[in-house]
C-alpha cells in the first residue's frame, strides 16, 4: 500500500495527507451511521431528524450534510449495509448445502439475524412501504437481493424449473418468511416456533411448484 | 344532542383524514391540517382521538366495514375450486385497496411501527379477512381440495402474507391492480397444489 516515493520525508508527508483525511472522513461517516442506526431503531425513520442524529453523533448538522445528501440517503446506506450483511449471513449458512437444505439453512440464519435487530428491520420495512422513499431506496437495495440466493437453491431442488419461475418461487418463499417473521415479532412467538413455521411455509410452496 | 355533535365531529375528522392521507401521504399529514380540513379545532381532534395512528386505524376499520359487509354476503355463494374461491376473495381486496392505494400503503407501513400504543389494534392485522380465508380453507378440506392435516393457520398466514407483499411493487412504481391479481392467482395455484391431498 505505502509506496515510499523518492524525495524524502516531505514527499512521504504529502502522500499520507489525503490518506489521513480519507480516514477521518470515513470515521465521521461511521459515527453518523452508528448514531442514525440507533435512532432509527429507537424512534423510527420519520421521528429521527438530522439534527437529532447529529447531536447523538456529537457533531454539527453541517458535518452530517457534508457526508450525506439527506436523511433518506443516510437511511438507504444503513439499509443497504444491513442487506449486504444479511446476504452474506445467508450465503455462509448455505455453504456446502444445496436445494431444500440450503433454503432451510438460509431462512433459519436470516431469522436469527433479523430477530436480533427487529427494531431496525421494522424501520427498514416500514420505510420500504412508504412511496417516494421506497423508489430511491429500492434501486439501491435491489442490487443484491437475497431472493437470488434462494432462487439458485430452488433450481437445485427442482432442476426442471426455469430461472423466471425460480425467481417467482423464491420471492414467494421470502414473502412467506417475512410474513412469519412479522407475525412472530408481533405475536411474541419463540424462535423455535418461528423457524418451524418458516419451514412449513417453504415446504408447502416447494411442494406446489409444477415445472414446465 | 351533545353526543350527536361529538359523533358528527368524529365523522368529519375521519373523512378529512382519509382524504388527506390519500393526497399527501400519512407521514406528511399533520393533525393541524386534518383539523383545518375538517373545520374543527386541533383540540377537538385530540378529544376524539389519542394520536394520528388512532385516526389511521379507525379510517381503515371504517373502510373495511363496507368491504366486508359485501364480501361476507357474497362469500358463501362463490363458485369453483377452493383455490378459485380464494382468488375471488383476494381479487375483491386488490380492486378495493387500489381505489385508495396511498392510504393502504401507509397502513401497511404503520403496521411495522413497533412504537404504537398497545391498545391500538395491530395495523395490517385483519381478523375478518383471516376468518374468511380460514372458512374457505376448512371448506376446502371438507371438499377434498386441501389435505386434512394441513396447518390451516399457517396457510392463512402464507396467503395473506403473499397477498400483502405483492403491494410492495405498487410502493415502488405505478402498477395496475390486475398485475397484482395475476401474480397472486399464480401464487395461489402454487400454494394449493402444495396442499393437495397426497
Amino acid at each position: 500500500m505505502n509506496h515510499l516515493p523518492i524525495g524524502g520525508l516531505s514527499a512521504v508527508a504529502e502522500a499520507e495527507k489525503p490518506t489521513r483525511r480519507a480516514q477521518a472522513k470515513r470515521l465521521t461517516r461511521e459515527k453518523i451511521v452508528a448514531a442514525a442506526k440507533s435512532l432509527f431503531a429507537e424512534r423510527g425513520y420519520e421521528a429521527s431528524t438530522i439534527r437529532a442524529i447529529a447531536k447523538t453523533a456529537g457533531m454539527s448538522t453541517g458535518a452530517v450534510f457534508a457526508s450525506f445528501t439527506d436523511k433518506s440517503d443516510l437511511f438507504t446506506e444503513i439499509a443497504e449495509a444491513e442487506q449486504a450483511e444479511l446476504f452474506q449471513t445467508m450465503q455462509l449458512a448455505a455453504a456446502g448445502l444445496s436445494g431444500r437444505a440450503a433454503i432451510t439453512a438460509m431462512l433459519h440464519a436470516a431469522s436469527e439475524r433479523q430477530a436480533g435487530e427487529i427494531a431496525l428491520v421494522r424501520a427498514v420495512m416500514s420505510a420500504l412501504w412508504t412511496p417516494g422513499l421506497a423508489e430511491r431506496a429500492r434501486r439501491r437495495l435491489e442490487r443484491r437481493p437475497v431472493t437470488t440466493l434462494i432462487a439458485a437453491a430452488v433450481r437445485q431442488e427442482l432442476p426442471a424449473v426455469d430461472s423466471a419461475e425460480a425467481t417467482f418461487v423464491a420471492e414467494m418463499i421470502w414473502d412467506g418468511y417475512l410474513a412469519t417473521l412479522r407475525r412472530g415479532a408481533l405475536g411474541g412467538l419463540t424462535a423455535a416456533v418461528v423457524k418451524a413455521r418458516i419451514d412449513a411455509g417453504a415446504r408447502t410452496i416447494l411442494a406446489g411448484v409444477q415445472p414446465g | 344532542m351533545r353526543e350527536a355533535r361529538k359523533q358528527a365531529t368524529r365523522r368529519r375528522v375521519l373523512d378529512a383524514a382519509r382524504e388527506l392521507f390519500e393526497e399527501v401521504g400519512y407521514d406528511s399529514a399533520t393533525i393541524r391540517e386534518i383539523a383545518g380540513r375538517a373545520g374543527v379545532s386541533v383540540g377537538s381532534v385530540f378529544t376524539g382521538f389519542r394520536s394520528k395512528a388512532h385516526i389511521l386505524s379507525e379510517v381503515m376499520q371504517a373502510r373495511l366495514a363496507d368491504l366486508y359487509g359485501d364480501l361476507e354476503r357474497v362469500a358463501p355463494h362463490l363458485r369453483g375450486s377452493t383455490a378459485d374461491r380464494c382468488r375471488s376473495m383476494f381479487a375483491v381486496h386488490y380492486a378495493f385497496e387500489f381505489r385508495r392505494l396511498h392510504l393502504f400503503l401507509a397502513y401497511v407501513a404503520a403496521g411495522f411501527d413497533w412504537r404504537a400504543d398497545p391498545d391500538l389494534p395491530t395495523m395490517g392485522a385483519n381478523p375478518r379477512l383471516r376468518g374468511m380465508v380460514r372458512d374457505c380453507l376448512v371448506e376446502g378440506v371438507r371438499r377434498g381440495d386441501v389435505r386434512p392435516d394441513a396447518d390451516i393457520e399457517l396457510v392463512v398466514d402464507l396467503l395473506i402474507g403473499v397477498y400483502a407483499w405483492n403491494y410492495r411493487q405498487a410502493a415502488a412504481k405505478p402498477v395496475r391492480p390486475e398485475q397484482l391479481t395475476d401474480r397472486f392467482d399464480r401464487q395461489v395455484g402454487v400454494i394449493f397444489a402444495g396442499l393437495a391431498p397426497g
